[in-house]
């Protein structure tokens, strides 16, 4: 019933959604979270290329958005508490 | 090639206003106003060292901080309180934690008890268990590479009049099971064997010993803090009574862990904590909501990026094991190499000291030993256990991978470490006599 009443997903969705979250993971101001979930990003767009009922590929997508949230928020947290000094693979 | 000339014509202005904008201010003010590094304890870094030590405790998963937050923010209540909106939604909050750490583990969400980590967990299985029936059974079966809070428990029990057997490990760091069964005795009233070593990462026989135990009716107690989350772990395949969860091992928050106690058949305990009965009466005290939630939130993350994470560690522990192979003899792995988890990884290199080691790896946070027993000069008990050699022993280094670690990290850490290893092998006379062929076991030293 839901899934009946969200739009289809389509490419162009899917693809905004990603760039959203490569946008946002590159805030972060921790190294190892910035490469972390820049990377699990794209592993899970990846991963999800391929599904085939409509009612999965919406529920993934939603997921997604409520990821982006999550990474939204977080990223300004870090920023806030940012340590002066950065680790020693971005120098 | 344009800008390189723009940016040339800009600086031959020189106005202060532009001025600000090249590289020459920009670094005359990088020195003045930002200290150049991190200089503590005497040792000079440039930066923050990467984190290579994911066993003696894991960052915060974003995920996980964002679950807590709230907690601490607006929803601060306490999950005791009846009777307003604060309590409830806090009660709410924990029972959902409660479930998600269940499931993570394939257990009831009655069966969790929330304390505050491993080591309360593994003190209240051993003494809790062993106090209440202590009246039949008298004897608890150990090993001896458990973690330190298992031993103290043991002993402080040795001292009460119980007895102890503290099984001997193999040089692979596996108990034996025919030891195992010989020790068992009519009154033994506790097996406590953990899941994967701290020290070292291998992987005890958990379903073996749990048949053995479960033949013979005796409550079988795992500390799990290192494997839950990161290999699957189900109690009833293992047939374990008792398990003790450490959240900030699986990317949680630090002060918060959860024991697992079986309802069928039902294993009591005497509880180490008096209070208003909280947590079935096992562990009073006011469960801290945002703790609970972060270590529930966890659980959830590590149970949907297992698989992921587990296939990624394994490439990374390959990589930085052939990249220091590839470079270095003499290096050995502590413990089994087959049984063991991925993200553990103690290497011993032969002809170096230790202490000199960890001083040059500075930009490296890695671990020699475990983090309870580096404060103490001693080497490892655990890999005293395995047979180590006192010098191979002193030069242990455990490398511990986790989700965050990138390919990056673990190449420089191979190369730091190979420089490292190599410059004092330089220095070392031991090892050029080994290299000219003498064999340093059989040599008769002169007496001055």
């Amino acid at each position: 019933m839901a899934s009946a009443a969200l739009p289809s997903v389509g490419r162009s969705e899917v693809l905004s959604l990603l760039r959203s979250f490569l946008r946002t993971t590159r805030k972060f101001e921790d190294y190892n979270v910035r490469e972390y979930s820049k990377r699990r990003t794209i592993d899970a767009f990846r991963q999800n290329k391929d599904l085939s009922p409509p009612s999965a590929v919406s529920a993934a997508f939603s997921d997604g958005e409520s990821q982006l949230e999550v990474a939204r928020r977080q990223a300004t947290v870090y920023s806030l508490y940012a340590p002066k000094v950065k680790s020693i693979m971005e120098i | 090639m344009a800008s390189k000339l723009l940016s040339t014509a800009l600086r031959r202005r020189s106005s202060p206003l532009l001025r600000s904008f090249s590289t020459a201010a920009a670094a005359v003010a990088h020195d003045s106003s930002e200290p150049s590094g991190i200089s503590i304890k005497g040792v000079k870094i440039a930066g923050r060292p990467l984190y290579l030590d994911m066993q003696a405790t894991s960052p915060v998963d974003p995920r996980v901080l964002d679950a807590m937050l709230p907690y601490y923010l607006s929803q601060f209540g306490n999950p005791h309180s009846r009777t307003h909106l604060y309590g409830w939604e806090s009660d709410a909050a924990v029972e959902l934690a409660r479930s998600q750490v269940a499931s993570l583990i394939n257990a009831s969400p009655k069966e969790i008890v929330f304390t505050s980590g491993a080591t309360e967990s593994n003190n209240i299985s051993v003494k809790g268990v062993m106090h209440f029936y202590k009246e039949k059974k008298r004897h608890v079966i150990t090993t001896q590479t458990e973690h330190k809070c298992v031993l103290d428990s043991c002993r402080h029990l040795q001292q009460e009049g119980f007895d102890v057997t503290y099984l001997p490990v193999n040089s692979d760091g596996i108990i034996d099971l025919d030891t195992f069964r010989s020790a068992i005795r009519p009154d033994t009233g506790l097996v406590s064997v953990m899941t994967v070593n701290n020290e070292i990462g291998v992987i005890q026989p958990m379903e073996e010993i749990g048949r053995i135990c479960r033949e013979r009716n005796i409550p079988f107690h795992t500390d799990a803090a290192q494997a839950v989350g990161k290999i699957p772990i189900d109690v009833e395949k293992m047939n374990v009574s008792l398990m003790s969860i450490s959240a900030h091992k699986i990317y949680g928050p630090k002060g918060v862990g959860a024991l697992y106690m079986r309802r069928r058949p039902r294993i009591r305990v005497e509880p180490q904590m008096s209070g208003g009965g909280q947590e079935r009466g096992i562990r009073s005290g006011t469960v801290p909501t945002p703790l609970v939630v972060g270590m529930g939130a966890a659980c959830e993350v590590a149970k949907k990026e297992m698989e992921y994470d587990e296939k990624r560690i394994c490439k990374l522990q390959e990589r930085l094991l052939s990249g220091i192979r590839a470079r270095l003899d003499g290096v050995v792995v502590n413990g089994s190499e087959e049984r063991r988890y991925a993200g553990n990884l103690n290497l011993s290199f032969a002809y170096v000291e230790g202490e000199s080691l960890l001083m040059g790896l500075k930009e490296v946070a890695v671990s020699s030993g475990s983090a309870c027993t580096s404060a103490s000069l001693e080497p490892s008990y655990v890999l005293r256990a395995l047979g180590v050699d006192e010098d191979m022993a002193h030069t242990s280094i455990r490398f511990g991978i986790g989700r965050f670690t990138t390919e990056e990290e673990v190449d420089r850490a191979v190369e730091l470490t190979v420089r490292q290893v190599e410059k004092l092998r330089e220095m070392s006379p031991l090892y050029e006599m080994v290299k000219e062929g003498i064999d340093i076991k059989n040599i008769q030293w002169s007496q001055h």
